[in-house]
């Protein structure tokens, strides 16, 4: 099976070539391959307006899915998701709070170095590390992570947060209102390849990390007495699971938005072709959700063109139905629900 | 008194009685509602702009224009206003806009008994027209006349401004993240028309849009106009500055300029006018600067 | 071979999870001289196995893919399984008579089936100590019998020290030939069947009155239960 590993791989960069390629603007290839340097429209639609952004699709469709993994293993829950454990609410209030707080003040001082732009990620990551602490002492439970606690603290916090962010909705004006369907949609728009370098090298090292654990996550979804009668240090893997995996959501969050679906699909969907072995799993859903989401992104660029819809309702409207089908066809044999 | 003269002076009485009451009626019912509430800035400042400034008991939060108008009682926000707020100004009429508010406020209202009216602000002819019904339903028609009179000369005046220079294509968006632009079927569309502007975005059949930055770089606008509120002068710059081959910034027409003149369908709309073509063809409005008028050519354009 | 008997309640779970490390009980466990907190959990994995009561497992892994898992602590947590990591699943599953399904998946196999996979993962840990808690609690005659076998042949065979909790007293006094008696957490008897198993024993720690006899053989004693008329 590790050849399917191999035959994504290749996929994926196909699918980073095409979605380049295509969008609501019709592309002189040539002339944008000539003019790569130079002030070209086609150049410039190429490599600034829609490279950064397919590439970063690809780090956090990747990321997403490969949490989404690790957290399904880590909570013994197939219904887990990145956006369960409250850190992405946490982010999105992060970097509510830092548009709406945005001090003006401050630019004359940072210059351009810290312009609006770039202050929103680092308030939503500070929100997110923030979540991540507050969630952690919650399911402590007798010095341990339980799994229960773990995703029940989620989902209460995350409702918390949704409550928050409504209440900023109605006090806030028309056009900052706008900036908060970002955060609960999703939107991979950006132009910077410094922050798409940042979060690929974050995210693959983080990916490879949770690759080495491989094993114990499979030992881990027997149960946590079984995993540790196999050998496993269980607290000290759940303590490492969860921090790995909210640091990498955060990151993601911080810069593209929640875009949901993404994680609790793709694991799903890798396991009825690839089964449950997380050695295997974890790099097949790594890749395949960069797939989905480049083409989802895609889609969101073209559906309705020349607007363009947040990435998050593609994710859910295609994803949804596309995973009945494909249970539907390899029957409920094989996914033990 | 004698039986008689009694008789007349109650008779008298009564008459002057009846008399004043009805001269009451009929008082009222030619001045108009007294008490009105605003849901929305623009309907604030039409009526402040009307004349009608004194009978305003209720504004939203937003509504900071006129001064006046801020020291108002505050009846909630643009999209929730308060229906106990409302009714604690005992207004004789609520005016609201049709773009915003939830109709189930309409019906809650009148089962109160109190009179609603919804006006239109989608395009500038709307917008005129709104001046001209809440005039009247106020009582004072030819107060609505005279505003539109008044815009209608500045929107002439900005006009033959910018009559002798070619059109520039523009922008006009209001966030960058995401980028949210001006659509077809919007009045501020119109408005960039008449200020010798051609919208990029215009025939799109939504008024707000949602744009992917290549869409800008494959349309090349001369003119990128950043309207959201805080959006501080420099970020828009820094946004679009790294793709040079817009024209607008080769020739640096990036702006950033948040303003609510443009932006509130509301007696202000003239100046928003202006404000705009100022932004699209400064040539033409540099009267302190002579020199720039040689170079672009916005020939015989005297006030 | 240790069969430990008692009650609900009595403590038999509770002693193995304690022998296995998972909890932590107030006195001290040693296995062979040294305290089994001095081991690591790989290292313990080595030694122990344990085999539960019951196994919920709501992944969907192929019965191979289980078995394999006992392997985890022989080889590195960043390789494959190697050749010897196969031989031994293969090798347990035979053992258990579980190779015929090794490629159908967990949740689609009966009870004794799975029971049968399970240990058979245990047996693929290569351990020194089986333990099991009520291994037959879920399974028919036939296959109860079966486990019992199987658990004495292990012991014979391959030298395993089988500590097993039970609650089926008869099978329990026919296969093992040491039996510890539980009694509200505390140790009651230890010592042979015929030692442990007496009517007076099972009154005082069951509350029902039984009749014991020897079995055709003569050397272990049989319950034989008196209800109340």
């Amino acid at each position: 099976m590790i050849w399917v590993n191999g035959l994504l791989l290749a996929l994926l960069v196909l699918s980073i070539v095409g979605c380049t390629l295509l969008g609501p603007v019709r592309l002189d290839l040539s002339q944008a391959l000539q003019n790569i340097f130079s002030a070209n429209p086609d150049a410039e639609i190429l490599f600034r307006a829609r490279l950064p952004r397919v590439l970063l699709g690809a780090a956090i469709g990747g990321g997403m899915a490969a949490c989404g993994v690790v957290l399904q293993a880590l909570l013994r829950n197939p219904l887990a998701c990145p956006q369960m454990i409250g850190v992405s609410g946490g982010a999105s209030l992060g970097g509510i709070l830092g548009l709406i707080l945005f001090p003006h003040w401050l630019l004359p001082i940072a210059g351009g170095l810290l312009g609006e732009i770039s202050w929103v990620p680092l308030t939503a990551f500070f929100g997110a590390l923030s979540s991540m602490v507050l969630i952690y002492r919650f399911s402590l439970f007798h010095g341990r992570l339980h799994p229960y606690h773990l995703l029940l603290s989620g989902v209460i916090f995350n409702a918390f947060i949704a409550a928050v962010i409504m209440f900023l909705n109605s006090i806030v004006d028309f056009y900052q209102a706008q900036g908060l369907l970002f955060w609960l949609m999703g939107s991979l728009s950006t132009r910077a390849y410094l922050t798409v370098g940042f979060i690929w090298a974050y995210i693959v090292f983080g990916f490879l990390w949770l690759w080495t654990k491989g094993l114990s996550l499979n030992l881990i979804t027997l149960g946590e007495e079984a995993a540790m009668q196999l050998g496993v240090e269980t607290s000290a893997l759940q303590r490492q699971i969860f921090v790995a995996s909210s640091l990498m959501i955060g990151a993601m969050v911080s810069v593209s938005g929640m875009i949901g679906f993404v994680g609790l699909m793709i694991p799903h969907v890798m396991r009825l072709i690839v089964g449950s072995d997380h050695r295997l799993l974890l790099p097949a859903s790594f890749l395949a959700g960069g797939i989905f989401l480049c083409w989802a992104d895609t889609l969101a660029r073209i559906l309705l063109a020349p607007a363009e819809l947040p990435v998050g309702i593609v994710t859910a409207f295609f994803g949804g139905p596309f995973f009945l089908f494909l249970l539907y066809r390899d029957g409920a044999k094989r996914l033990a629900l | 008194m004698n039986q008689r003269n009694q008789i007349i002076t109650v008779y008298l009485f009564a008459v002057s009685l009846i008399v004043l009451y009805c001269h009451n009626i009929l008082a009222t019912e030619a001045l108009g509602p007294q008490r009105v509430v605003s849901l929305a800035p623009s309907v604030t400042e039409t009526l402040f702009a009307l004349g009608f400034g004194d009978r305003v008991v209720g504004v939203t939060t937003y509504c900071d224009y006129p001064p006046e108008a801020r020291r108002l009682p505050k009846i909630g926000g643009f999209t929730n206003p308060s229906l106990e707020a409302i009714v604690a100004t005992r207004p004789d009429l609520v005016i609201g806009v049709n773009d915003s508010s939830h109709p189930v406020k309409t019906k809650e209202l009148e089962h109160l008994g109190i009179k609603v009216a919804w006006i239109s602000v989608t395009s500038l002819d709307d917008i005129l027209n709104s001046f001209k019904s809440v005039a009247r339903l106020l009582g004072r028609p030819e107060a609505g006349e005279r505003l539109v009179h008044k815009i209608t000369r500045q929107f002439e005046e900005v006009k033959k401004r910018v009559a002798p220079v070619p059109r520039r294509s523009t922008i006009f968006a209001v966030g960058l993240r995401p980028l949210v632009a001006v659509g077809g079927k919007n009045f501020i569309d119109e408005l960039i028309t008449l200020a010798g502007g051609e919208n990029i975005a215009g025939n799109a059949a939504q008024p707000w849009l949602n744009l992917p930055d290549e869409y800008v770089v494959a349309k090349a606008p001369q003119v990128i106009i950043q309207a959201g509120m805080g959006s501080e002068r420099g970020t828009s710059v820094k946004y679009w500055g790294d793709l040079k081959s817009i024209p607008a910034v080769k020739e640096g027409r990036v702006y950033s300029y948040p303003s609510d003149k443009i932006l509130r369908p509301g007696p202000r709309v003239g100046e928003g006018l202006e404000e705009i073509a100022r932004l699209v063809h400064p040539e033409c409005f540099a009267e302190s600067t002579p020199g720039l008028n040689r170079r672009s050519g916005c020939e015989g354009s005297r006030p | 071979m240790v069969g430990i008997l008692g009650p609900n309640g009595s403590g038999k779970t509770t002693l193995l999870k304690i022998f296995s490390a998972v909890l932590r009980g107030r006195g001290e466990v040693n296995l062979n001289g040294r305290s089994i907190e001095a081991f690591g959990k790989r290292e313990l994995s080595r030694l122990f196995a344990v085999v539960p009561q019951e196994s919920q497992i709501l992944f969907p892994y192929t019965v191979a893919e289980i078995v394999l898992m006992g392997r985890a602590s022989y080889h590195s947590p960043l390789a494959l399984e190697g050749k010897r990591d196969l031989e031994v699943a293969r090798a347990s599953m035979e053992l258990t008579d579980s190779l015929s399904f090794s490629d159908r998946y967990l949740h689609e196999l009966s009870g004794g089936e799975k029971q049968r996979v399970i240990i058979a993962r245990a047996l693929a840990q290569e351990p020194e100590i089986l333990l099991l808690d009520e291994p037959s609690a879920f399974l028919d005659l036939k296959h109860q019998v079966q486990v019992f076998e199987l658990m004495r042949r292990l012991n014979r065979e391959h030298s395993l020290t089988i500590v097993a909790a039970l609650h089926d007293l008869n099978l329990a006094a026919l296969f093992f030939p040491r039996l510890v008696m539980l009694r509200d957490g505390r140790v009651y008897r230890d010592g042979s069947p015929k030692e442990v198993l007496t009517e007076k024993t099972i009154e005082e720690v069951y509350g029902i009155r039984v009749r014991v006899e020897p079995d055709p053989s003569g050397e272990k004693p049989q319950l034989f239960i008196c209800p109340s008329p």
